[in-house]
């Protein structure tokens, strides 16, 4: 079995979640987070207390043009075989804030983003699919 | 206390700006609320202040406006230091200037913004690139779709 292989079973149902909390949708990731049961039962555990000691991001919030290369320097910071979630609309691709002159559309303009959750904010049932898909793609 | 004690805002022309605001501070209204701007088209940009009387419980709101094209106001950090950041804003977000302020550095824009994005005529390049995303359904007709007064129409926006 060659090395990357091992290295990504073993990110199987052990994501470690670097949560990058921006604005409202932190508060709704926190919230559905903080179920550490649900989280388990799809192979998660929140709240890293840093980028090195992560292996998934999950970018919740509104990214702003001005804070956005702090998002790209904790992506920077996190081990090279990491992956990213864009959870929420602003994330996605700036939500409400289509037109604004100060938000960033999309994080995905960026950094590389392995899944998607939408919604405006998505609810708690959302981050645990999309974590539980992460799993199955890493797997795959 | 009813609304009007609230709504109540005096209009002052901008060369009394100082001189309005130092009168509120020596009745007694000595704490600074905000201060902000907004684009009054044709008549330029009006600037308001609130300012609130902590032993009255009583707010008051100054007005003034300034030019489009190079407005100068005196600051007002002189009489609250608080001011500082609030006219900070005001003056990238609108274009205007304030004389006398310590620290005239943008405060929240990113470092080579440019133009000023409260202003009406400041054009949302989104708003040209992409359809608008408001629609109930996909491909539904946004003709009908207003647009503020002010705001040039999309025709006429850059390349």
């Amino acid at each position: 079995m060659a090395a990357d292989v091992t290295i990504e079973w073993g990110h199987i149902f052990r994501l470690r979640v670097l949560d990058v909390g921006l604005a409202c949708c932190a508060v709704e990731f926190a919230a559905a987070a903080a179920r550490g049961d649900d989280m388990a039962a799809v192979g998660a555990r929140p709240f890293a207390p840093e980028p090195r000691e992560a292996n998934v991001m999950v970018i919740s919030g509104t990214v702003t043009d001005k804070l956005a290369p702090q998002v790209k320097r904790l992506y920077d910071e996190m081990p090279p075989d990491s992956y990213v979630m864009s959870f929420g609309s602003c994330a996605n691709c700036g939500g409400p804030y289509w037109d604004s002159y100060s938000v960033t559309k999309g994080v995905d303009q960026m950094i590389p983003i392995d899944v998607y959750v939408p919604g405006c904010p998505p609810r708690p049932e959302a981050l645990l699919d999309g974590l539980a898909q992460l799993n199955e793609r890493i797997g795959r | 206390m009813t609304l009007d004690d609230f709504a109540a805002t005096r209009d002052v022309p901008s060369d009394d700006w100082y001189e309005a605001a130092s009168e509120l501070k020596g009745s007694g209204h000595d704490f600074f609320d905000w201060l902000s701007a907004y684009d009054d088209s044709d008549a330029g940009v009006a600037v308001v202040a609130r300012i609130w009387s902590v032993r009255d419980r009583h707010g008051a709101m100054l007005r003034t406006r300034v030019a489009r094209e190079g407005g100068l106001l005196p600051t007002l950090t002189t009489l609250w230091e608080g001011a500082a950041w609030h006219e900070r804003e005001t003056a990238e977000m609108f274009g205007i200037g304030f004389t006398g302020h310590p620290d005239p550095r943008p405060l929240l824009l990113p470092d080579g913004f440019d133009g000023h994005p409260l202003r009406k005529e400041f054009v949302l390049a989104s708003r040209v690139a992409k359809e608008w995303p408001g629609a109930k359904e996909p491909g539904e007709s946004v003709a009908g779709r207003k647009r503020p007064p002010g705001v040039p129409p999309a025709g006429t926006w850059g390349s």
